[in-house]
């Protein structure tokens, strides 16, 4: 699993077009709602500036290019090169996706730090990072399921806009507009508890254990998205 | 060689959909022994190396290879070298990497510069896959497969696209490998190659295992033909001959030195010149052919 981990980060690091699109990208964007934080704070919260941030890195970053990745080394037959050796599936999946997830989580962390150090620290840490890390957890269940539809790198453009474009704008709606009006279809849509989680984490002053209940759809998304990745996720192209 | 089988197949059915690919194929390759699976386009030999090689699942039938399933990868592959029909390496690794990693993951001892030497990629350890030939990329799969000598190899199509001084290298380490006990399980569309190395052929044709055994097996079923041309009026013929008008003539026969020595007493007797003349055994592409008019 190491050393399929070691030579996906090496790929990585070898495609220009992945390190921009997939984590250069994202961090830029993230830089200008940092950079931009008191306009942003006026309209919703500090807490809305660090949900953005963390689904663009999320989705526009590691969930597209995960799901970008698993196509592409489908398409290629590297899935059925690292399955004619004794590696079992779920070794190469953790080692596919691992360095995606590091980086994605170390991404965030630096980015919501900088965040911090620049309009002040969060509220409750500890609730902050479990958000965060349900969140990566469910951006990398949907990318699974996502790959299972995606036929080649190029059919990811296509396939990954709908979650990510939607992820961003239950984010956007969520951390701008709260969850006094349809609240329960906001908690339910993906994106939408995890939101409102981060926001309660960095602005402060909700309830921990009420706040703890926001991950059961976050986790309920990470369940649906696994389900569907069984049935749907494919080894070899199409035929 | 011993009588052990390396690979049991049972009864073994492949259905996609209403597709039957693969019909009731049962076939064994013992310790040592080069099997050759071949058949005409479509007829089920990739499907059922697939299921043998553990990377999918038969509709019906049993299949052991060790005496364990296929698709137990822990327990068979660190045994077995897959050399894959097609390339499947990441274009943005290196050769060393690649080998490194699939050497590394076969759960094999062995290191990547012997490997490479057996391939004679060494100075091109450092060249990103993408860079590399079709030959190239071709030894360097079979540089993967028999990483650490595994005691079974599927060597599929291990020739194409390879130039003859690489591909007799490639033969001479698959010599190598077998005078040290590997097993190998070929697929290859040059039947001249496996006639001369299996040492047992399986024909496919329309998803069955349509006739099976050695080269002589299978080809003594078939007639000799004697081929030679006419250039002028002779003396009847002293063997049944097919002659075309432009005085190409061939001869079917079961008994070639007799029937050789027949026609060339005949030749010399009448002073008649057989131009063009050629004899031979009956060929695997004969058989080949004698499936396909099935």
């Amino acid at each position: 699993m190491l050393s399929i981990a070691r030579s996906e980060l090496i790929q990585i690091f070898r495609n220009r077009l992945v390190l921009v699109s997939g984590f250069v990208m994202p961090a830029a964007v993230s830089a200008f709602f940092i950079r931009q934080h008191e306009l942003f704070a006026s309209v919703a919260s500090i807490g809305y500036i660090a949900a953005i941030v963390l689904f663009t890195v999320g989705a526009f970053g590691f969930y597209t290019t995960a799901v970008t990745t698993l196509a592409s080394r489908r398409q290629n037959l590297f899935l059925k090169r690292l399955r004619s050796t004794a590696a079992g599936d779920a070794g190469i999946l953790v080692g596919l996706l691992l360095p995606l997830s590091v980086i994605a989580l170390t991404q965030v962390v630096v980015i919501l730090t900088v965040l911090g150090a620049v309009a002040g620290l969060p509220g409750n840490i500890a609730l902050l990072a479990t958000a965060v890390l349900a969140t990566v957890i469910m951006m990398l269940g949907l990318g699974l399921a996502t790959a299972g539809l995606t036929n080649s790198p190029e059919h990811a453009q296509v396939t990954t806009l709908p979650v990510t474009l939607g992820v961003i704008g239950v984010a956007s709606w969520v951390g701008i507009t709260g969850t006094e009006r349809f609240t329960l279809l906001k908690r339910l849509l993906p994106g939408g508890s995890a939101t409102e989680l981060v926001v309660n984490a960095w602005n402060g002053g909700a309830a921990v254990t009420g706040s703890l209940l926001l991950l059961a759809p976050t986790l309920a998304w990470v369940a649906i998205a696994g389900v569907l990745a069984s049935r749907l996720f494919q080894w070899e192209p199409r035929r | 060689m011993n009588s052990t089988p390396v690979i049991d197949v049972a009864r073994l059915n492949l259905t996609y959909g209403d597709h039957h690919a693969v019909k009731d194929v049962s076939l064994q390759v013992r310790s040592g022994e080069l099997y050759a699976l071949l058949g005409t386009n479509g007829a089920g030999k990739t499907s059922t190396l697939e299921i043998v090689e553990g990377h999918r699942a038969a509709t019906s039938g049993t299949v052991r290879v060790f005496g364990q399933d296929p698709r137990d990868r822990r327990a068979v592959r660190p045994r077995t070298g897959i050399m894959l029909q097609e390339s499947g390496f990441s274009p943005d690794l290196t050769v060393r990497e690649s080998v490194r990693l699939i050497g590394k993951l076969t759960g094999r001892t062995d290191t990547v510069e012997h490997v490479l030497g057996i391939v004679d990629l060494t100075s091109k350890a450092g060249t990103k896959v993408s860079q590399l030939s079709g030959g190239e990329k071709r030894r360097l799969d079979f540089a993967t497969a028999v990483y650490g000598a595994p005691e079974l190899i599927f060597l599929d199509e291990p020739t194409t696209g390879l130039d003859i001084q690489s591909r007799d290298a490639l033969w001479s380490s698959v010599d190598k490998l077998r005078a040290a006990g590997s097993t190998i399980v070929l697929t290859t569309h040059y039947l001249e190659e496996a006639q001369q190395r299996a040492d047992r052929i399986g024909l496919m044709h329309r998803g069955t295992l349509h006739r099976e055994g050695t080269v002589s097996e299978l080809t003594r079923t078939l007639p000799a033909v004697i081929r030679f041309t006419l250039t002028n009026t002779t003396p009847a013929l002293p063997l049944r001959a097919t002659c075309e008008n432009d005085g190409s003539c061939f001869i079917e026969t079961h008994h070639l030195q007799r029937d050789m020595y027949t026609l060339l007493g005949w030749a010399q007797y009448h002073a008649v010149e057989l131009c063009d003349l050629e004899a031979g055994p009956t060929r695997l592409d004969d058989v080949f052919r004698a499936i396909g008019d099935d």
